[in-house]
């Protein structure tokens, strides 16, 4: 049922990108190299917010994702280009677990505010980083105080018929991408969209992803999950009934480091081919917005990353692209403001529908968006969606109270 | 008979207070033991300490003869022990199934056994008469309900010792006998069964043996078949039980308040909380409202403080008040005791001097201008303590430090402290041990005799029958009776509330 929803909102949302990209000619919108690359930046945010999720779920708010994804980008760079990848992506995931293995320290066993430690780690991070590849630099193993030598690339590849890709020697056909080249309205739109998402997908993306249905299984599904997520709703009542609580917020917060850490190796390794300062750019904090987004769940976050990574690719790709996109707001206002109508809040629809027509009238008194405004999409999109979506939100009961064992009478 | 567990002079102090003072328990297997004590006596430590939830300072525990040392829940659960908790241990966002299985998951490889767990559950329901549907949200329920979560958590895990913290409080007398029932199936069954609470009619009831506690300490051992209850409360308080009853009509020809045609509906609009609710409220008189919980009481509170939207109407001394906020009908003589103290009238963190500024923010004696008068508060702290017997070292307690009958105390005094004009009394006296009770009817009574009206809300029928001067029965959101509480009995009302009539 749900997922039926779900595809209907998909399919939905194509098609109003498919008729726009045709009234503008905007053809990045919809094509195979948008959703590739939304897809690549959607990750490093998706491990992000899935940390986010694990430490939140335990309660114990994670503000520290974003220096815990530093760490792992800089032990991505440094492992990775002595070691290859695949040890870069491991130590990433390591040294994440070193920063939140201090920010649990912090907060479960000394009670330090969460913001607090987070903020802290974030700084101690950043700092600690810099310094280490100075060191690098000085001792001539790095070729710049500020980036780490070339890492050798994973390969990349697609599903086997539908997307190319090799498997054994045998190069597969490509079938999305020729129907996605026929350039048929909405048909193609859908194959290039597909194709982008599933071709020439690096192994360690494919990793990424499904560890959203991994930690749905893990916290919804199993008893590990279930004395997690009580620990962050009702710690006194989980600890009444034998739940190490204590035990519980280490493993959310250890796993949230090393997922973070991993999303910083991710940037490091896959998404770039070696480590740069300042890399990560504030990809924790749109993670913790993604999970905010998703309303604490999996699907959600995924969901939220994903529209960040979109408005990052289009950006990035064709800043005419985000001129077309007022369309799209525009459209999304209207469909606000019927549904306020229709439930009978002639208020909030007034005000969707002047929004939806104020826009309107600024896509077509500008040709072209100033670069700032521009490059500031994703974050503005972020922010947008948030405040539409951010009234039902259910954060776990007990997120970010200290708690102490026995304390409360 | 054997003995189940035997607490050997236990001793706990917490900082500023000495909770238990040389406790000594004995219970037998097959046997209901009753711990009877005014709140803050110090029954709810004693038990927390045989549930490994805080250690004993010094003292000796054995269960079935062995020496035990337990240093969290877990230990207690794998001696057979388990707890029904007087505040609810539940996690509001997990369903009644997640709460049940939590902590002793049936695992089925790597994922839990939802379809075996559901299973048992429902089996169990059926087996002790505690009907629940396993896949709703806990806070979906009503407290009746809530416990019911609670007992079949402890029999999940297989409980041969089980301790209940004032069960009763919250049922109505219907359901009281329902659990007896199986308090007695479970002592039938060979389960040592630890019953605390202060309502001696009941300990009589139920109980086979007694121990008294009082100012911390365990004074006297009986068997309930040796004693009345008079005797009881004696050793509990030194004195009489005090009971509720208001003598004389006081009623004055004003009106405070009217409510005409009051109805709430439901978030999604399918159906109504409380449906065309309709009376008049005299100067000088107590209306008791009657029901089970979650038949929309909580919701008339609401709507009569403004702090939910409603249709129909609502007079305060003959004008509309719909269109005031919560704190303009607070500032027009409208005060409200919460049905929770510890959510919705506590900051349990703060000290009682801060907590004394709930609700009274707006004005004399705690503000001078907009700067909070922290002398004139504290001052003001202290009166409310001493005229309201507040046991607390003094106005920079913190709340959480108080037992639940003086903070109970405490939240009353605050809101007499202004003489409203009319009181919404939700379970002004839940939880609250007999010395306390007596002092909060007294100053209703009195506030009554002033010209107060009240709007009084309780589970505890004896309340509602000697305070009131008129009871309604809430049922489903609607009331579906009036009737004179000098010609009504607990049952017939017990009845009414059900329905059943």
């Amino acid at each position: 049922m749900k997922a039926m929803k779900i595809l209907r909102y998909a399919t939905m949302l194509v098609f109003v990108l498919a008729s726009i990209r045709v009234i503008t000619g905007a053809s990045d919108l919809t094509s195979t190299g948008t959703a590739s690359a939304a897809l690549l930046l959607s990750v490093p945010i998706v491990l992000a917010a899935l940390g986010g999720l694990f430490s939140e779920r335990a309660g114990v708010v994670n503000i520290g994702l974003e220096g815990m994804m530093i760490m792992g980008a800089w032990a991505g760079g440094y492992i990775g280009s002595q070691h290859g990848p695949w040890f870069g992506l491991m130590a990433a995931m390591i040294f994440g677990s070193v920063g939140a293995l201090v920010h649990a320290i912090a907060t479960v066993t000394f009670g330090v505010d969460h913001v607090v430690s987070g903020v802290a780690i974030n700084i101690i991070a950043a700092g600690l980083v810099r310094y280490l590849s100075t060191l690098m630099y000085k001792n001539g193993s790095w070729p710049g105080p500020s980036q780490s030598p070339g890492i050798e690339t994973i390969p990349l590849n697609g599903l086997p018929v539908l997307s190319g890709g090799q498997y054994f020697g045998w190069k597969s056909p490509d079938l999305l991408g020729s129907i996605a080249n026929l350039n048929w309205f909405f048909v193609s739109d859908i194959a290039s969209i597909l194709r982008g998402l599933t071709g020439d997908v690096s192994y360690v993306t494919v990793v990424a992803i499904s560890f959203v249905p991994l930690a749905y299984f893990i916290l919804w599904r199993t008893a590990f999950g279930l004395r997690l997520r009580s620990a962050g709703e009702a710690p006194v009542a989980a600890e009444s009934l034998g739940v190490n609580v204590y035990a519980m917020k280490y493993a959310g917060v250890l796993i949230s480091g090393g997922l973070a850490g991993l999303g910083g190796g991710f940037l490091a390794i896959v998404a770039a081919s070696n480590y740069q300062e300042n890399q990560v750019a504030g990809r924790g904090y749109i993670g913790l917005a993604a999970l905010l987004f998703g309303n604490y769940r999996p699907g959600g976050l995924l969901a939220g990353a994903g529209l960040f990574g979109f408005a990052d690719a289009l950006q990035l790709r064709d800043s005419a692209a985000i001129h077309a996109l007022l369309l799209l707001i525009v459209v999304i206002l209207a469909f606000v403001a019927f549904r306020k109508f229709k439930s009978g809040k002639q208020i909030g629809g007034l005000l969707a529908l002047t929004a939806a027509g104020f826009t309107l009238w600024f896509y077509f008194a500008v040709d072209e968006l100033p670069g700032q405004l521009v490059t500031m999409t994703p974050y503005i999109a972020t922010l947008l969606v948030m405040a539409l979506a951010s009234q039902r939100l259910r954060m776990p009961a007990a997120d970010g109270m200290p708690y102490r064992r026995g304390g409360l009478r | 008979m054997s003995v189940a567990v035997e607490l050997r002079h236990i001793t706990k102090r917490f900082p500023g207070v000495i909770a238990n003072k040389d406790v000594s328990i004995k219970v037998e297997t097959g046997t209901v033991h009753a711990l009877v004590g005014e709140n803050g006596a110090g029954k709810s430590t004693v038990m927390k300490i045989l549930y490994g939830m805080q250690r004993p300072d010094s003292g000796e525990i054995l269960v079935n003869g062995a020496n035990v040392n337990f240093k969290n829940p877990n230990d207690a659960i794998a001696a057979g022990i388990g707890m029904v908790h007087q505040h609810f241990m539940l996690a509001d966002n997990f369903t009644v199934l997640e709460n049940i299985i939590l902590g002793s998951e049936p695992k089925h490889g790597a994922t839990i056994d939802f379809v075996a767990a559901r299973k048992k559950v429902v089996e169990m329901a059926a087996q002790y008469g505690l009907d629940i549907d396993p896949d709703v949200l806990v806070e979906e329920l009503g407290v009746g309900q809530r416990q019911r979560v609670e007992i079949l958590k402890v029999l999940f895990r297989g409980a041969k010792i089980l301790i209940f913290d004032e069960p009763t409080a919250v049922l109505v007398p219907q359901e009281v006998d329902d659990l007896f029932k199986a308090l007695e199936g479970l002592r039938a069954q060979g389960m040592a069964v630890i019953f605390i609470s202060h309502k001696l009619d009941e300990v009589l009831r139920v109980a086979d043996e007694v121990t008294v506690v009082r100012q911390g300490s365990t004074v006297a051992e009986v068997k309930s078949k040796d004693v009345t209850a008079r005797q009881l409360a004696e050793l509990m308080v030194g004195s009489e039980l005090p009971k509720p009853s208001t003598l004389g009509h006081t009623r004055r020809e004003e009106i405070t308040l009217t409510l005409r045609d009051v109805s709430i509906a439901t978030a999604t609009g399918s159906r109504n909380l409380i449906s065309n609710i309709s009376f008049d409220l005299h100067a000088g008189e107590v209306v008791g409202i009657a029901g089970v919980e979650g038949n929309g009481q909580a919701e008339l509170v609401e709507a009569i403080m403004g702090l939910r939207e409603y249709t129909g109407s609502i007079e305060f001394h003959g004008s509309s008040i719909d269109e005031l906020s919560v704190a303009e009908r607070h500032d027009l003589g409208i005060g409200l005791i919460p049905e929770d103290r510890q959510r919705q009238a506590l900051m349990m963190s703060s000290p009682l001097w801060e907590n004394r500024i709930l609700g009274h923010q707006r004005g004399k004696p705690v503000m001078r201008g907009f700067v909070i008068d922290k002398k004139a508060t504290i001052e003001s702290t202290r009166t409310i303590m001493q005229e309201f017997d507040v046991r607390a070292p003094g106005p920079d307690t913190l709340a959480a430090a108080l037992s639940g009958g003086n903070q109970q105390k405490f939240i009353v005094g605050r809101e007499m402290s202004k003489v409203p004009a009319l009181l919404v009394a939700s379970h002004p006296t839940r939880g609250v041990d007999v010395g306390a009770q007596g002092a909060i009817w007294d100053v209703l009574r009195k506030a009554r005799e002033k010209g107060m009206a009240v709007v009084l809300i309780s589970a505890d029928l004896e309340e509602l029958i000697g305070m009131s001067d008129r009871l309604l029965v809430m049922l489903r959101g609607a009331i579906t009776a009036e009737l004179d509480p000098t010609k009504t009995t607990p049952e017939q009302l017990g009845s009414a509330m059900t329905g059943a009539v």
